[in-house]
Order: structure tokens, then C-alpha cells, then sequence
């Protein structure tokens, strides 16, 4: 009778090999991810504003 | 008045399933004597537009020319940013002065985001058509 953290790791095993064989991703936690979209870059936007309105004020 | 014209979301994957097609605008950026046609992705969640660094080159930006830092998030925020302007023409409507945050990621693709791209345009979206409509600002009936 194994354990229940064996069992867990059993289970883990077993998922990542057959991921593997049939060559679909799984997330890895050592992995990064990017996420391009830059939310909440309220600073970045206030720059390029400003540096817009400047451009269009120029004669 | 100007009518809205209509996109379809494009394939972005190998695997063509309907969770894969995203809202890809075609759009001519210029800036001097530099044309560019590209397909910028609308990302309304993202509060700048965002120039990949080759396309700032093909643009004829210098790097070190550009005097305004950009501080970005998220997974851009690991390289430097810069300022630039350049003018932005879809389809036949008049063309407008887009502001880039010009960042020196190479494997990012062309964003519009709030500023200012949909500060410009009114953006229709119809996800269950796979389908947008771009206008620019002010003319919505």
C-alpha cells in the first residue's frame, strides 16, 4: 500500500509521461510564461501622452 | 459620416481552431521616408501600443535618438523602452500620429492599445462572427 504523497507522485508521473508521449504542453512551474499585454502601465501611458502632445504642439 | 470596415480575427496558430484567431488590424505605419505594412494585434487590455524592436529599425529608428524612457509591465518590463511617433493609416480613412512604446523585445508581437491607438478609433468587436470594425473616432452613427 503506498503512501498518499507516493500515490501523488505516482499520479504526477503518470500524467507528465503520457503528456509527453502523446506531445501535448503541460505548465511547468520552473517555466516562464510571458505575458506581452503590459496592463496597468499607467506611468508608460502618461509619458507617451505627454510626449505626444508635445510633438503636436510643435510648429 | 465614414462606414466602419469590417475585419476578420486571423489565425495566429498552426492549429487553426476558432480559440487561436485574434483581431489582427493591417495598418500602414510610416515615419520620414520609411513604409510599413503590418498587422498590429487590438489588445484593449493593454494600456500602450507596443513597436517590437525590429519593426522600430525598419522604421529607421535609432535607438539611441530616442531621448524618452518608457517603463513597461509585465513581461516587457525586462527590457529598456523608448518614445517614438509615427503615422498610422487603416484602410482609406485619414491617416493619425500613433505613440509607440518602441521596446527592444524582439518576440513580441506589434500591440494597439488604449494609448493611443483606441484613443484614435471606435473598435466594434463581434467575437461570435470572428469579426471587428474599425472607424475612426467620431464618426459612429
Amino acid at each position: 500500500m503506498l503512501a498518499r504523497a507516493d500515490k501523488l507522485r505516482l499520479m504526477q508521473f503518470l500524467v507528465v509521461d503520457l503528456a509527453q508521449e502523446e506531445g501535448i504542453p503541460l505548465l511547468s512551474g520552473d517555466a516562464e510564461y510571458p505575458i506581452w499585454t503590459p496592463l496597468h502601465a499607467f506611468d508608460a501611458a502618461d509619458t507617451l501622452l505627454q510626449m505626444l502632445q508635445t510633438h503636436q504642439g510643435e510648429p | 459620416m465614414t462606414t466602419p470596415v469590417r475585419f476578420a480575427y486571423a489565425d495566429t496558430a498552426a492549429s487553426r481552431t476558432d480559440g487561436t484567431r485574434l483581431a489582427y488590424l493591417p495598418i500602414t505605419l510610416s515615419h520620414g521616408t520609411h513604409v510599413l505594412a503590418v498587422a498590429g494585434l487590438l489588445d484593449t487590455g493593454s494600456t500602450v501600443n507596443v513597436l517590437p524592436y525590429p519593426l522600430g529599425l525598419q522604421l529607421g529608428f535609432v535607438w539611441e535618438q530616442q531621448p524618452t524612457q518608457v517603463h513597461l509591465t509585465g513581461s516587457l518590463a525586462r527590457l529598456p523602452a523608448r518614445g517614438v511617433i509615427v503615422s498610422g493609416q487603416v484602410e482609406s480613412f485619414p491617416p493619425v500620429e500613433l505613440v509607440f512604446a518602441w521596446t527592444q523585445v524582439t518576440d513580441v508581437p506589434m500591440i494597439l492599445g488604449q494609448v493611443n491607438f483606441f484613443m484614435e478609433f471606435d473598435v466594434c468587436f463581434f467575437r461570435s462572427q470572428a469579426a471587428f470594425e474599425v472607424n475612426p473616432k467620431g464618426q459612429a452613427h
